[in-house]
């Protein structure tokens, strides 16, 4: 993923809705939506169908205009099988009457921001960053990921992410703000340069690519102040989002529109890569197919980022709020080498941002040998998937990382009836792919 | 449709183990042609003879345990290259022949074959080479640089190696802007070496050999024998300068200074890395 990935702007175009979208009812980091509708109700097109109260939660809403066809479990792009709600359209178009608001409240952009539930590139809702009992003292959006750049920052979005970036500053009471842009992506930074107006608001250059699952780290440079995994940004005063994030937060606050649309960019393998604005719901199918069909066989689809991306079982998965980029691979691409043994040539250890060991903890992992995993801070890594990118020998470094690190919460994890439940996510039996380093903590 | 579900990352970088080593091979094959243009054939017959043996040996061992074959990897002619470019070309064809099995059954597959070795096998052979038979694999000659066409093409020095300074220069950096070996050691090594052999006060010419640089860009920094924390490594090329230049001093040969120096790092080297592992920066200091 280096910077001559980040490719021109393509004009955006806006996918025609489908005849059918399935709502998946968890979206973010933690628990799952009840879901407000039943089978065969009439919804609109903005209209909340789902919303718990009981925990951190982002509630959902319709993307189409139509009646549910059913509520059942579907494939989730991270999680395996979700709750999800079936919407089929009648093509009527009927949406909710939006609350536009030019001059909101502190109070305003909180409920706003909680009403739409926006949710983060990382999956954290961002209602949650604002209403953190931390005091925030500055919010930070993250212009260094290829995915969210290529997606959310055509020129026409610029303004809208300024306008999000002093929303958020309003509703967390910070101070200052900062946008952090890649050292070499010259054309955003003199675009934002030439629409920014308020003086509390710096432009940083960073010299890496910082993908949503490097927010610690992110948080980390810029303040100074080391944050673990078992820690978010939060915990040392900083809101980190992402142009996603401000985007939606400037649309549901000035013009009252809920989280249902996102901007996704579709490439690899197919005819027209380009970015769409698409529907939350629609399968990866028809997103491809608007993009010009796959050319050639598939032979994996990849959502957000080729370094730690999903890879997905099929493409009938549906976008969710934190989908920004698809990337479709022919068979040809796809990697099938089988690994070799490990010659200790140490590029992991010179590329590995949080300064650990990856390829001798991946050794040890693969010998079953846990506590030295543990002893060489195996917990520290945030599996951006360097390692993995650099490594010769084709081994397969962060799968066994991750593999050590649910060994050792199986080790370390006392039985204990009365200790307070992590607040991670309650929904599946299964290790979470919805950023791991929010919740794989509580051992360290 | 079939689709594939993998863990990431998706792609790789595309450095592998077969570019590494080929690199480093074809590097030190134009180095065996230039050792031809000043020893003559008989130096290509050193090099062919070793990296047969070694290639025939690993095909045997691998072939008798029924393993997989590895020969493409070209870790075998590696071995083989490097030691027969350590040797005179006056050698007896049989001293090659015992050393690349030495390299390759003793010191690479007891121990558990590639990225497994506790000696780098052709440094290891060559010391058990020259402690066996000390007068029939020593040099007849010093290399001693006295012109800069020296670094060029060397006509007084003693084992394959050492006929060009530039050849080795030149293919160190191409391994070192490819990331096929890291910058630190020999970085460290070099300007350790320098400054050790100024502080002491010995003339330069004698120190800087063809086969300083065959150390500094090939030998020291092979990656399974060097430390791989970046400490480690920094402490690895400084202690590769001192141990050459304090060999070289007392005996007043920095030929073979290099070689025993890179012996005796190579067994520090474990040492060196268990004592520098580094503090994850996200970890709070209790």
């Amino acid at each position: 993923m280096t910077t001559e990935e980040v490719k021109k702007e393509t004009p955006k175009k806006k996918k025609e809705p489908g005849k059918q979208v399935v709502i998946p009812l968890l979206q973010h980091i933690g628990i799952t939506c009840k879901p407000l509708v039943k089978v065969k109700d009439e919804v609109l097109i903005g209209q909340k169908i789902g919303e718990s109260s009981d925990g951190l939660c982002a509630p959902v809403h319709s993307s189409i205009a139509g009646h549910v066809v059913a509520i059942e479990e579907r494939l989730h792009p991270l999680c395996g099988k979700i709750p999800s709600i079936v919407i089929e359209s009648d093509e009527s178009n009927r949406a909710i009457e939006l609350k536009a608001n030019n001059n909101p409240s502190k109070e305003d952009i909180i409920n706003a921001v909680q009403e739409a539930g926006i949710v983060d590139v990382t999956g954290y809702p961002l209602y949650d960053m604002l209403t953190t009992y931390n005091r925030i003292d500055t919010v930070l959006i993250n212009l260094t990921f290829p995915g969210d750049v290529n997606s959310n920052c055509a020129p026409e979005n610029i303004p809208k992410i300024i306008e999000g970036m002093r929303l958020l500053m309003k509703g967390s009471g910070a101070l200052d703000g900062a946008f952090i842009i890649h050292k070499y992506n010259q054309s955003l930074l003199s675009k934002i340069k030439s629409e920014l107006r308020d003086e509390n608001v710096e432009i940083i250059t960073a010299k890496n690519n910082y993908s949503p699952i490097m927010t610690n780290l992110l948080a980390h440079e810029i303040t100074g102040i080391p944050v673990p995994n078992t820690q978010t940004p939060l915990d040392v005063g900083v809101i980190l989002s992402s142009a996603s994030g401000a985007l939606a937060v400037t649309r549901a606050v000035n013009d009252g529109i809920p989280s249902i649309e996102v901007n996704v960019t579709v490439s690899g393998a197919v005819r027209n890569p380009g970015t769409l604005r698409v529907n939350i719901g629609t399968s990866f199918k028809e997103v491809i197919q608007s993009s010009g069909g796959y050319s050639g066989e598939p032979g994996k689809i990849i959502m957000n980022g080729s370094l730690n991306g999903t890879a997905q079982p099929n493409d009938e998965v549906p976008v969710i709020k934190s989908t920004t980029e698809i990337i479709v691979q022919s068979t040809d691409e796809v990697l099938r080498e089988s690994p070799g043994p490990c010659i200790h040539c140490a590029r992991c250890v010179d590329v590995c941002p949080v300064n650990i060991l990856p390829g001798r903890i991946a050794s040890f992992s693969d010998m079953g040998m846990y506590d030295e995993c543990f002893k060489l801070h195996v917990i520290s890594c945030i599996e951006c998937g360097k390692c993995n990118y650099a490594c010769p020998s084709n081994r397969h470094i962060i799968q066994l990382i991750k593999f050590a690190k649910a060994e050792l919460v199986k080790l370390l994890t006392i039985p204990d009836e009365e200790a307070t439940p992590s607040p991670g996510c309650q929904s599946c039996e299964n290790p979470c792919l919805l950023g791991e380093p929010f919740i794989s903590g509580g051992i360290a | 449709m079939k689709l594939t579900v993998s863990h990431p990352s998706h792609i790789r970088e595309g450095v592998t183990i077969n570019k590494i080593m080929w690199s480093k091979i074809a590097i030190l094959a134009v180095l065996s042609l230039f050792s031809a243009v000043v020893f003559g054939p008989e130096a290509l017959a050193v090099v062919l003879v070793s990296v047969l043996a070694a290639v025939l040996t690993e095909t045997g061992i691998q072939k008798l345990t029924k393993q997989e074959l590895t020969i493409k990897d070209g870790d075998a002619v590696l071995i083989g290259l490097v030691m027969a470019l350590l040797l005179p070309p006056t050698v007896a064809l049989w001293i090659p022949v015992v050393g690349a099995f030495f390299a390759v059954a003793l010191v690479k597959h007891a121990f558990g074959g590639l990225g497994s070795t506790l000696f780098n096998p052709a440094i290891a052979a060559w010391v058990f080479m020259n402690m066996s038979w000390g007068t029939l694999t020593g040099s007849e000659s010093i290399p001693h640089i006295s012109e800069y066409t020296d670094l060029f093409i060397e006509y007084g020095s003693g084992r394959l190696g050492e006929v060009s300074s530039l050849i080795l220069i030149i293919g160190g950096l191409y391994l070192i802007y490819k990331k096929y070996i890291d910058w630190r050691i020999p970085t460290l090594y070099l300007i350790s070496t320098i400054v050790m052999a100024l502080l002491i006060g010995e003339e330069l010419s004698y120190v800087i050999t063809g086969m300083l640089f065959l150390g500094i860009f090939i030998l020291a920094p092979d990656p399974t024998t060097s430390p791989i924390t970046k400490k480690g490594r920094f402490i690895y090329g400084i202690l590769c300068g001192i141990l050459t230049v304090v060999y070289g001093y007392l005996t007043y040969d920095y030929v073979v200074a290099v070689l025993y120096t890179v012996f005796f790092a190579n067994a520090v080297a474990p040492f060196i890395e268990k004592n520098t592992f580094p503090k994850p920066v996200n970890e709070v200091s209790a």
